[in-house]
């Protein structure tokens, strides 16, 4: 499928991302510069970082897919699920964390709650980033195959050598810079594709009516709000509370792998501001991910499978060159998952199990050492466990899926946790175990309560408020914690009105 | 009551004001914070206009009303 111009593209794209990665090994000297890059990185590069940290491959693939069934609704979740979650972790988190020079999610709910709360939190994110290496050295090395005809195994030992290499020596600086790069390779390639789309169906206001004119299913493709009782996965409602209120909250407050890198800001400032140029940036996701899927609706109206809008798209529109362009872009998009991934779990490992539970009080470069080695055995670990991918291809939905259980109780405790003194660690770790099974329960019994398609959206809310009430009660049931425990770990006005350190 | 039942005989109209609504409290929220709060980090010698968060905060929500507008 690829001609010479674009397989010198690949090359030349996967060899400069290995150099430019490898060129921040030499500001890696401590663990804070390997884990947090020095705290000395600016606001763009953070924020592109994020975008496309969030934004992977199987997601240009999936979210055009559903463009394809559902339409301009699945906007939502780079829109609405984005920016409002995103200003309030600028504003009201973020300064927390910061300040309070903090690694990890989990190390803020071990201060506020107990060492409890922090393991099983940290060890659930271990466990889901774990997975997640092998479905994407999988499916990166699907791509390479397909694409390049290089062997499997191949395609995933180079993966996992190049993005390995960098972020072992480079740590989240390497990991944060060479994402800067992706993001703009990904925002060329979709554009180009989106323009060359758009030409080939005639502009948008004729794709609008050929679309809305090919049957009363499509009558609804364009409308970005949909009613309560749609049988479609995003009802307004679930829009609402389960997306803006919970699950972009959980994501932007409560994923590592995000908050981290607002962590190696050089200031506050500079940390409040990636959290906001990101959720510019993010508006224009759908913009790549979503308008191909449309396209696709013109130009291929008769797919079985949502997900092929894209591939074919890509065959039927791009030119060669822009070919090997897109599929940069697609790598850039699983290379940054990887990279995300393999750094925030070895900060996870060395800061919330190896050093309360393992080694406490060794020097600062036996932690770097530990967390070079952790992304080391991270890369083993997802290379060998890659193949489960292929036997159960359904795994990185129950991934996500088994996520997203976790989301819901995870923003309660966080939320109740900086804004109310009472909540005690009983309260947390209830709210916790409890929100996490009462979510695992109603997924397992989803038609029995739900109507509509996939009811995750709901799960997540209706796991946030069970999670939300048992912390209230229980915290109420129990002792409440010192004044001075709770010392730079709960809002206070004072952080918003006064020049003074949490 | 887990599907919203009680929330089929909004229209999809008014559901969109809602949304409208949503991005109103934010923003007005986003405009009580102390201009202190918005520059902390940088030093008072070197804070220009496009320092000031709140702008930003503002441009990023008219561009998401915008979209929700169109579609």
């Amino acid at each position: 499928m690829l001609a010479g111009i674009d397989y010198f593209i690949v090359i030349a794209y996967i060899v400069g991302m290995l150099l430019l990665g490898l060129y921040f090994k030499k500001f890696v000297n401590t663990s804070e510069d390997y884990f947090l890059g020095g705290k000395s990185l600016p606001f763009w590069a953070i924020g592109m970082s994020i975008v496309v940290s969030d934004i992977g491959a199987l997601d240009f693939v999936g979210v055009s897919g559903q463009a394809y069934r559902y339409g301009v609704s699945v906007g939502n979740f780079d829109w609405v699920g984005s920016v409002p979650a995103m200003l309030l972790a600028a504003f009201i988190f973020i300064p927390y964390f910061w300040r309070g020079g903090m690694y990890t999610i989990p190390e803020y709910l071990g201060r506020r709650y107990n060492k409890s709360v922090r393991t099983i939190a940290s060890a659930t994110w271990i466990l889901f980033f774990a997975l997640d290496l092998g479905v994407l050295f999988w499916a990166s090395a699907v791509l390479l195959n397909v694409l390049m005809g290089w062997p499997i195994w191949i395609s995933i030992l180079s993966t996992a050598g190049v993005v390995g290499l960098y972020t072992y020596f480079g740590g989240i600086t390497a990991v944060i810079m060479t994402d800067v790069v992706q993001m703009i390779i990904m925002f060329v390639g979709g554009f180009a594709l989106v323009f060359l789309g758009l030409h080939a169906v005639g502009g948008w206001e004729n794709m609008v009516e050929k679309i809305i004119t090919m049957g009363p299913e499509y009558q609804s493709h364009f409308d970005i709000i949909q009613p309560s009782d749609t049988t479609s996965p995003f009802p307004w409602t679930g829009i609402l509370f389960g997306l803006t209120f919970v699950m972009a909250n959980a994501y932007m407050i409560g994923n590592q792998s995000i908050v981290q890198r607002c962590l190696t800001a050089k200031n506050e400032w500079h940390a409040k501001a990636s959290m906001i140029f990101g959720s510019a940036l993010k508006m224009f996701i759908p913009i790549l991910v979503l308008f191909p899927g449309l396209m696709a609706v013109v130009v291929h109206p008769d797919l079985s499978d949502g997900d092929q809008a894209l591939p074919m798209m890509i065959k039927s529109i791009l030119p060669p060159g822009l070919v090997g362009l897109m599929f940069a872009a697609f790598f850039a998009g699983l290379m940054s998952s990887v990279d995300s991934l393999l750094n925030s779990t070895a900060t996870l490992f060395t800061k919330d199990i190896y050093e309360p539970f393992i080694k406490k009080g060794a020097s600062d470069k036996h932690y770097l050492k530990v967390g070079q080695i952790t992304t080391l055995v991270l890369l083993i670990f997802g290379v060998a466990t890659s193949p489960i991918s292929s036997d159960f291809p359904g795994i990185y939905v129950a991934i996500q899926t088994f996520m997203s259980y976790f989301q819901g109780p995870l923003f309660a405790i966080l939320l109740l946790g900086i804004f109310w003194k009472r909540t005690t660690q009983w309260g947390g770790l209830s709210a916790l175990i409890i929100g996490i099974a009462f979510a695992v329960f109603l997924n397992v019994f989803k038609e029995h309560f739900f109507h509509i398609e996939d009811p995750f959206l709901y799960i997540s809310w209706w796991s946030f408020l069970v999670g939300f009430i048992i912390n209230v009660i229980v915290s109420l049931c129990t002792k409440k914690h010192e004044e001075k425990d709770l010392q730079g770990l709960v809002f206070n006005t004072k952080i918003v009105t006064e020049n003074t350190s949490i | 009551m887990l599907n919203f039942d009680w929330a089929s005989g909004i229209s999809q109209e008014t559901a969109k004001m809602i949304f409208f609504g949503l991005y109103l409290i934010i923003g007005a929220l986003v405009l009580l914070l102390p201009t202190e709060y918005i520059y902390q980090g940088i030093p008072k010698e070197k804070r220009f206009w496009y320092h000031n968060l709140k702008i930003w905060s503002w441009t990023v929500l008219g561009i998401l009303a915008t979209v929700y507008y169109l579609f």
